[in-house]
Formats: C-alpha cells, sequence, structure tokens
C-alpha cells in the first residue's frame, strides 16, 4: 500500500483541531469546578482537547503517510441550492406558512441536480407541495398553519 | 407452571378482537409513520400518543407499545432504503442495508431485518416473561459508576463502526461527544456553547444531526457527479434472501438477539448500546470482515434483531418497576397515568392482565409485523424505481418538515444544513458519520454519569476501579480497544517488513 | 359516554391514516391563526400549549381537563407540547402569541421560578400573561432509600444536619418541581447539601430505588406507585391535608416540619390583552371541568384534586402568582442557583 502526502487528512485534521479549539476556548469561559462537582467547562475542555489531539495526529500523519483517498469534485450548485433551500424552510415555516414554503424549498432542491429541466422542477415541487400537505398537515395533523402571517393571514 | 398460566391469561386478553385490531392498527400506524424521514420512534409515540387516550388502559397500551416497534421497523426501512436513519439503532443499519440496497439487494436486506426482529421479538417476549422481576433487579444494581464505565465502552467498540482508521473514528466519536456538550448543563442549567439562542438550550436534535450526516451528505456525493455515478440500481437482483444468505444470518440473529435483551434491561441507556455492540461482534468475528461496510448481510441481521431484542426488554424496569428506561418509556408511564393506573411495582399484582396482555401483545405485533412487512418488501422496492430527481427533493423537504415537527424549532432544521456540509467535507476526507452519531447519542451520558458519580464518591474518581461491574467493563474496554488498534500495528508491520525484503 | 370518546378516537385515527378529506382538514386547520370577536368565541380550534413533554404530569393533567373545557365551550381543543429550557421556551410562544383566547398556556409552579432562575426571560409573568385560573395543587412527597437510616420527617432533619457532607439529594434537574422543593428543604433546615440533579424524575427515582442516592422530594404523581409498593421510604407530604391516596403518611406539619409547604400548582393563562369576555369564557369552562367527576376521580388517583371554584378564577390565580414569585425570588436568591 502506497503511503504519502494526504490532503484528505490534512483537511480532515485541521477540521477536528478547529472544532475541538473553539470548544476548548469556549469551555474555559465556563466554571471548571472541582472534581467533587465538576462545572460545565470541565468535560468539554477534556474532550475537546481529546479532539485537537487527535486531530493534530491525523493532521501529522497525513502529511508523512496519510491514506490516499481520491478528494472527488465539488457539487458547488447542489451544496448552495440545498443549503439554501433548508434554511429558507427553516426561517419562513412560521412566516410563509406550510404550503408557500414547503412549495418554494422544494422548488430550491429540485434545482441541485443539474440535469433538471424546469418543468420538472415546477411539476415535482408541486408533486411534493401536495403530497408533504396530505401527509403532515392531513395526515398528521401537525400544527402549522398552511397560511403564513407574512400573507396577511 | 406459574408461566403457563400467567402466559394464559396474557393470551386469552391480548387476542380479544379489539386489541389484536388495535395492536394492527399500532404496528401499521407505526410502520407508515416511523418510515417518514425524520421521525423516529420518539416522535412517533409521542405524536401518536392522543389517539391512544380514549380507550380502555389494555388497549391503549397494546397499541402504544405496537405503535413503539412499528416505528422501529419503519425507521430500518427508511436506513436501509435512503440512509436516513431516524434513530441511532437504524444509523448501524443503514451501514450495511444501504449499502446492499445500492447493489440491487435492498430486498434481501429488508427480509433480514424483519426476520432477525421476529426472532428476537419471540425470544426476548419469553424472556420477559419468564424472568422480568429477577432482570428487573439485576439492572438496580447498576449505579453512575457502572454506567459510565459501560458508556465508555461502548463509546471504544463503535471504532469498529468506521470501515477507515481507527485514529479517524476515534476522532469522530470524540467529536460527536463533543457536540452532544451543546445545550442546558443538566447539573448547573448553565446553557454552554448556545450563542445565547434560547432554542439550542435543549441542545441539538438527534434527528438533525442524523438527517444531516446520513441523508444530506449521501445526496451531496450522488449528486457529484451525475453523469457516471447512479445514486441507487434500480435493477433488483433478488426480492428474498438466497440461501446463501438464509445461512448467513442465522448465527448473527441469534447472538443480536442475546445481547440485545441483556442490554436492553439496563434503564441508563443499555438499549441505544445494543445494535452497535451486535455489529462490533459480528464484524470481529467474521471470517469476512472486510465486507462489513460493503454489504454484509450480518451486518443488518446482527443490529437488527438485537435492537428489536433490546426494545422489547427495556419494557422490564417499566413493567416490574415502573421506572422508564428512555424517552418512549417515559412517554408509557404517561399513558398509565392518564388511564388512571398508577405505574410502579404494583402493576403486575394489581393488573395482571394488564401486564401479561401486554407483554403477549408483543409477540403477537411481531407476528403482525412480519406478516405486513413482508409482502410490503416488494412495494418498498420499486420505491427505489423512483427517478432520483424526484427522490432527493423529496428527502430533503420531508426531512425538514419531519425534523422541525418535532419541536417546532427552526434551529433544528438550520442544523441539517450545517451537519450537511461538516459531514459531506469529513465523509470525502474518509471519516466515516456513523461514529459520530453514536459519540453524539452516548457524550450527554457519559458526562452525566461521570459526574454524577463523582458528585456521589466525593470526588473520588476509584470508585470506577472499586466497583466490581465498572472495573470489570473498564476491562473490557481496554481490551476492546487494544483489539481495534491491533490491526493497524499489525499491518504497519506488514508494511514495514514488506520494505525489508 | 366511552361509545362516543371511542368513536372520536377511531375518527383522529382515520385522520392520521391520511384518508380524510383534504376539504375537511382545511376547515379545521386553515384558521390556526386567524381571530374572531369575543361574542363568537370560540368559532375555531383552540390550542393549550403544554411546555414540558407529551406524557409527563402537567401534559396528563391538561388532557384531563381539556375534553370536559371543549364540550362547555362548544369547539375542539388541540394540546400542543413545546419542549425547553424548564418551559420557558413554550411559555415565550404564548406571550408572543395572538391575544385572541385561541393561544392558552398551561404552567406550573415554573411559572413563579423562571424569572428567579433565567437573567434574560424574554417575558415578565405578571405582565405579559393574563391569568384564567388555578387548575390543581398536586402534592409532592419526601422519599428516602429503602435502608436509608431514619426513620421520620424529625430523623431525617437531624441525620443530615449530622452528615451534610455525606447525605445525597436527588433532584429531577435544575428548576424541575423536585429541585425547588429540594432548595426549600435545605433554606428551612438551613443545611447545605449535595444535589445530584438528573434528567427527569424517572432516572432519579430509578437511582432512588437502586440505592444510589438516599433521598428526594418529588411530586405525588411520581412517587405514590413507588411508596405504596415498598420501594422506597416515605416521611412526609408537604401540603397543609393528607393525601387520599396515601393515608398514612402524615403531613410536614404534622411532622414537626411546618415551614416545608410546598405543592406543584397549575394554572392556565392567555396572553397578556386577551379580551376580558374571552378570558371569562374560559375561566368558566375550567370552572365546569374541574367539577366533572371524571376529571376528579382521574386526579385522585394521581394523588391530586381540582383546586376549589373560587381558585379557578383569574383574581384567585393571580393572587397566588404574585405571591409565589416573590417567596420564590428569595429561596432561589439566597441558594445562589442562577441558571443564566
Amino acid at each position: 500500500m502506497e503511503r504519502r502526502r494526504s490532503f484528505p487528512d490534512v483537511l480532515a485534521g485541521g477540521i477536528f483541531v478547529l472544532i475541538g479549539g473553539a470548544f476548548v476556548v469556549g469551555a474555559l469561559g465556563y466554571e471548571l469546578g472541582t472534581p467533587t462537582r465538576m462545572g460545565p467547562g470541565a468535560f468539554p475542555l477534556l474532550v475537546g482537547a481529546a479532539v485537537v489531539a487527535l486531530g493534530l495526529a491525523i493532521a501529522v500523519k497525513g502529511l508523512v503517510a496519510g491514506e490516499v483517498i481520491s478528494f472527488g469534485p465539488i457539487p458547488w450548485r447542489a451544496v448552495a441550492v440545498i443549503v439554501l433551500a433548508v434554511l429558507f424552510f427553516g426561517f419562513t415555516i412560521r412566516r410563509l406558512g406550510f404550503v408557500p414554503t414547503t412549495a418554494v424549498t422544494a422548488m430550491l432542491t429540485t434545482l441541485a441536480s443539474t440535469r433538471v429541466r424546469l418543468l420538472t422542477a415546477v411539476a415535482v415541487a408541486a408533486g411534493l407541495t401536495v403530497a408533504s400537505t396530505l401527509i403532515f398537515v392531513v395526515g398528521l395533523q401537525l400544527r402549522i398553519p398552511l397560511w403564513g402571517p407574512w400573507l396577511g393571514f | 407452571m406459574e408461566l403457563l398460566d400467567n402466559l394464559a391469561l396474557g393470551f386469552s386478553t391480548a387476542l380479544l378482537v379489539q386489541n389484536v385490531l388495535y395492536c394492527f392498527v399500532g404496528v401499521l400506524l407505526g410502520t407508515a409513520v416511523g418510515v417518514l424521514p425524520g421521525i423516529g420512534p420518539t416522535a412517533t409515540v409521542a405524536m401518536l400518543l392522543p389517539i391512544t387516550f380514549s380507550f380502555e388502559p389494555v388497549t391503549a397500551l397494546i397499541m402504544l407499545a405496537g405503535i413503539y416497534y412499528g416505528a422501529q421497523y419503519g425507521g430500518s426501512t427508511t436506513a436501509i432504503l435512503i440512509n436516513l436513519p431516524g434513530e441511532s439503532s437504524a444509523a448501524v443499519t443503514a451501514l450495511d442495508g444501504h449499502e446492499m440496497a445500492r447493489q440491487g439487494r435492498a430486498g434481501p436486506a429488508l427480509a433480514a431485518a424483519a426476520i432477525g426482529s421476529f426472532v428476537a421479538g419471540t425470544v426476548a417476549t419469553v424472556a420477559l416473561a419468564a424472568a422480568a422481576p429477577p432482570l428487573a433487579s439485576v439492572a438496580l444494581k447498576f449505579g453512575p459508576a457502572d454506567y459510565f464505565s459501560l458508556v465508555l465502552f461502548g463509546l471504544i467498540v463503535s471504532i469498529a463502526l468506521a470501515r477507515g482508521t481507527a485514529l479517524k473514528a476515534l476522532a469522530m466519536i470524540a467529536l460527536g461527544v463533543l457536540l452532544g456538550t451543546v445545550g442546558q448543563d443538566i447539573y448547573t442549567g448553565t446553557p454552554r456553547f448556545v450563542f445565547e439562542q434560547r432554542e439550542l438550550y435543549g441542545g441539538i436534535d438527534f434527528v438533525s444531526v442524523a438527517v444531516g450526516l446520513f441523508g444530506v451528505a449521501e445526496i451531496l456525493r450522488n449528486l457529484e457527479n451525475e453523469q457516471t455515478r447512479t445514486a441507487i440500481v434500480s435493477k433488483v437482483i433478488n426480492l428474498w434472501p438466497t440461501r446463501e444468505d438464509r445461512r448467513r444470518i442465522v448465527a448473527p440473529i441469534l447472538r443480536g438477539t442475546g445481547l440485545g435483551a441483556a442490554l436492553g434491561v439496563l434503564p441508563g441507556g443499555g438499549h441505544v448500546l445494543a445494535s452497535f455492540t451486535s455489529y462490533a461482534v459480528e464484524k470481529r468475528i467474521s471470517r469476512r470482515p472486510q465486507e462489513f461496510g460493503r454489504g454484509a448481510i450480518e451486518g443488518v441481521a446482527g443490529p437488527e434483531s438485537a435492537n428489536n431484542a433490546a426494545a422489547q426488554t427495556s419494557f422490564i424496569p417499566l413493567l416490574t418497576l415502573g421506572l422508564p428506561a428512555h424517552p418512549v418509556m417515559a412517554l408509557m408511564i404517561g399513558a398509565f397515568i392518564v388511564h388512571g393506573i398508577t405505574p410502579g411495582p404494583n402493576v403486575i399484582n394489581d393488573e395482571p392482565a394488564l401486564f401479561w396482555g401486554l407483554i403477549a401483545s408483543m409477540w403477537i405485533g411481531n407476528v403482525l409485523l412480519l406478516l405486513l412487512n413482508l409482502p410490503l418488501i416488494g412495494l418498498w422496492v420499486r420505491m427505489l424505481r423512483i427517478p432520483y430527481q424526484v427522490l432527493f427533493p423529496m428527502i430533503i423537504l420531508f426531512a425538514a418538515i419531519g425534523t422541525y415537527s418535532l419541536n417546532s424549532n427552526a434551529y433544528d432544521v438550520y442544523a441539517i444544513a450545517f451537519f450537511g456540509i461538516l459531514g459531506y467535507i469529513l465523509i470525502k476526507c474518509g471519516c466515516e458519520p456513523a461514529p459520530l452519531l453514536l459519540g453524539f447519542v452516548l457524550g450527554p451520558l457519559l458526562e452525566e454519569n461521570l459526574r454524577r458519580a463523582l458528585i456521589i464518591s466525593r470526588g473520588d474518581p476509584s470508585v470506577f476501579l472499586t466497583r466490581p461491574i465498572s472495573a470489570a467493563l473498564l476491562a473490557l474496554a481496554v481490551v476492546a480497544l487494544v483489539v481495534a488498534v491491533l490491526p493497524t500495528i499489525r499491518r504497519r508491520r506488514a508494511v514495514v517488513f514488506a520494505e525489508e525484503d | 359516554m366511552r361509545t362516543t370518546s371511542r368513536y372520536r378516537a377511531t375518527a383522529r385515527m382515520i385522520a392520521a391514516i391520511g384518508v380524510v378529506s383534504l376539504a375537511a382538514a382545511c376547515s379545521g386547520n386553515g384558521g390556526a391563526a386567524g381571530g374572531g370577536d369575543a361574542a363568537n368565541y370560540p368559532d375555531e380550534n383552540i390550542t393549550i400549549v403544554v411546555p414540558f413533554s407529551a406524557g409527563g404530569p402537567t401534559d396528563t393533567v391538561t388532557r384531563m381537563i381539556a375534553e370536559p373545557m371543549a364540550a362547555k365551550l362548544g369547539g375542539k381543543i388541540v394540546v400542543q407540547n413545546v419542549e425547553g429550557a424548564g418551559g420557558t421556551v413554550g411559555a415565550g410562544d404564548v406571550a408572543r402569541a395572538k391575544p385572541d383566547g385561541y393561544t392558552v398556556l398551561m404552567h406550573h409552579i415554573g411559572m413563579s421560578t423562571a424569572p428567579a432562575l433565567y437573567k434574560s426571560l424574554g417575558y415578565k409573568p405578571l405582565e405579559d400573561f393574563e391569568t384564567v385560573g388555578l387548575v390543581t395543587e398536586v402534592p409532592m412527597t419526601i422519599v428516602a432509600r429503602k435502608d436509608f437510616a431514619p426513620a421520620t420527617l424529625q430523623d431525617l432533619v437531624t441525620h443530615v444536619k449530622a452528615n451534610a457532607n455525606k447525605v445525597t439529594l436527588a433532584n429531577a434537574g435544575i428548576g424541575a418541581a423536585s429541585h425547588l422543593c429540594g432548595l426549600l428543604f435545605q433554606s428551612t433546615t438551613g443545611v447545605k447539601l449535595q444535589e445530584v440533579p438528573y434528567q427527569g424524575t424517572g432516572p432519579a427515582l430509578t437511582d432512588l430505588v437502586g440505592g444510589q442516592v438516599d433521598f428526594m422530594c418529588d411530586q405525588t404523581t411520581n412517587t405514590s406507585g413507588q411508596i405504596a409498593a415498598g420501594k422506597v421510604k416515605a416521611y412526609a407530604v408537604t401540603t397543609p391535608e393528607r393525601v387520599k391516596s396515601l393515608p398514612d403518611l402524615p403531613t410536614t406539619t404534622e411532622a414537626g416540619l411546618p415551614q416545608l409547604k410546598v405543592s406543584v400548582w397549575h394554572g392556565l393563562y392567555v396572553p397578556a390583552d386577551t379580551p376580558p369576555e374571552i378570558v371569562q369564557k374560559l375561566s368558566e369552562a375550567l370552572k365546569v371541568a374541574l367539577a366533572d367527576q371524571g376529571v376528579i376521580d382521574q386526579m385522585a388517583k394521581l394523588g391530586t384534586a381540582p383546586v376549589p371554584a373560587q381558585d379557578a378564577t383569574p383574581d384567585a390565580h393571580r393572587a397566588k402568582l404574585d405571591e409565589q414569585l416573590g417567596t420564590w425570588a428569595k429561596i432561589i436568591a439566597d441558594s445562589g442557583v442562577k441558571v443564566s
């Protein structure tokens, strides 16, 4: 097996160090307490330090003898559109109500695929809106207004 | 022959027409709702709980129990078909189950899950009937120190969930534990890492993490290269397990059942450990460990059996002691109270028909689930023929709605996006998401029991070694860690030797 | 009675499977954000928000009274669980809801303790809500592991004073009723104990029955089954009168600790500025529900009872809230607990 410098390993290590480090810094802002009564900061501090240590180990190993993984392309369009769609859903569900939010979210997600045609997207979005209204609002009786206050209801 | 009398009483209650009917309605509703992405068993039960409020107590509890294991079953189906687990045990099923689905073997995966669950359910029902009270008293022997060691052991065991290196798996577990600390600290009430947002006080929701790490990350990977990569093979190789499959699942089902039944009894989180301990065991003793994570049917049959057995035996503390083992059981306590039954150790004596009827109904429910789901396999598999351009928006939309519906909390939805991106990048770097998810589930238990054990021992850490249960579990954890890291060392030595030649 | 309720449940179930027509559902759900005038109230579904999980004691009490209240008002009542941060998330939601009487809050003693526990609450109990009426006062019990040495409440007090650094006091989490009762116990006896918090009563009670912790104080809803079965030792009940379901258990007054009085009182609220006629209608419906024999029987099984009719009124409720806010502000400040 070939072992050499590995970009994914270094990136992964970096992410662990970053997140672990952020938690360590955050944890220092909370009380650490005593062994008998550990404060809210103690446990995240310990685990955060462990994550940093493991991240460093992965990064160092990636520099010397990393795993050979092909990172592959990133579907930027899908990433952007799906994140946008999910955030839109969370933000507007209370404000626009179930039906408009669902329709827009469905429409946006459908556009994540590069192969989709506009007409298909509209049809899929419409179908999914009807289906989810039937399943969640009619079937499960979710307490979400169909049309929200932003639309004057 | 008291056992036979009791079972006779139980079956005479459970086989009453309305009880069988509502048991069926329960498993049907549970399956139907549990199969929706983003809605796990706890949410399903909470959502459907009010339906049962106006029934006779025994009927209500039978239906509620049916909803519970029906939902668990439906959750496994979603995990296998679209790689979207609704709870931690289904995350384990997704590992090999979804891989099988990609290879056109969704049918055998679903069948292995159904058969495994049925066998486990049957055995666990007998265990429940024969030995509930003594098992319950064992459960009470576990104190906070013992639970800490049990959870630590479980975390180490979950290294086995990854195909890649032990180092990355450990890092993912630790990251999961760390993310589990977000929210209000239960000891002091201090909100941690919440950025002043009250919506985050309750912590990050499991479903958001699972939907992000598994669902969204998987979809992004599938969209990477739409021209060459097909998400799910729509051709179906076989609908039913082959003879070879059937031979391979027998032992894992039996082992999983035993393991799950034992762990399920522990109210402090044993049931969470059942499915992935079983996975680790199967991977460890298999002659083909390299197949795990690439569609090994043992990796579906074992954990599914363990999970179902544990789900069943987790009723033991509830029924014999009136103590809930997990949120679903807490909801059941509510159902007892609504029906005017005081939950507690006296239920078994005061309401024998209810107690034994509920136990017998669990077996009937398992039969009904099997009858319901085996024919449905064909339908589920056909669902995979839905074009991916329709399927993936549906998954994301339903997941967003499902997640939001749990607590009406927009932050749970935002978290999906965050974990989708994080999971996607980490997966591309060779870090698999399952260990993170389990770290996330077990982390809070680890911290809670660590701190509790230290409060009770007045800060003396030797309590973890002086309590026999805890000491034994810690020893096991050390062994598990050595066993997990050993292959890496051995491989490196092999590399070194190869270079010397 | 049973047949109709079963019919209704079946109907709901069919709806849950999704067979009901879209039109029917729209008429049921569509108007959730609408509003009508007080005279026609209610012309659509009323939602009672329970800021705790489904199946918990508060949820149970709410569901008990929802049906008879709906019958009196002539509409449908939906119970919605909005959990989080000790009930403050759900309460905050209702505080910000439209004051049209269609969003009602059921909350317990936590309404009076939240201002002392939380720095940035986002609402003020007295100013952002109209009180509708008190519902019930659930008694609490002081219970210990079976083999805990003290035999009576007096013994317990002596014991904890002598062994303050050994005894462990469990509770169901910060701000939970058991935590509050524990604080009151410590301030009455003047002893500072090592508290062991749990997430909810279930796990706390499990460790108490298993003998891992020494004692705790919790609602009869949770403890009476264990007391009756002899799995825990009970010392006293914290109300002025004995509880029907536990007739042998002395009150704290009888047991010599009269200052230790606490109950988990529940009340209904609507957002401030809700028209008084609507508040009145709700209060009337509450009174009817509390007089319902079914409700009385169900509550008795939980070791509690509806409040007397004169307490199910906006004024009595407001007075209680006012008094409790002051009481707990002091106890919590003395204990040094602060959540955020």
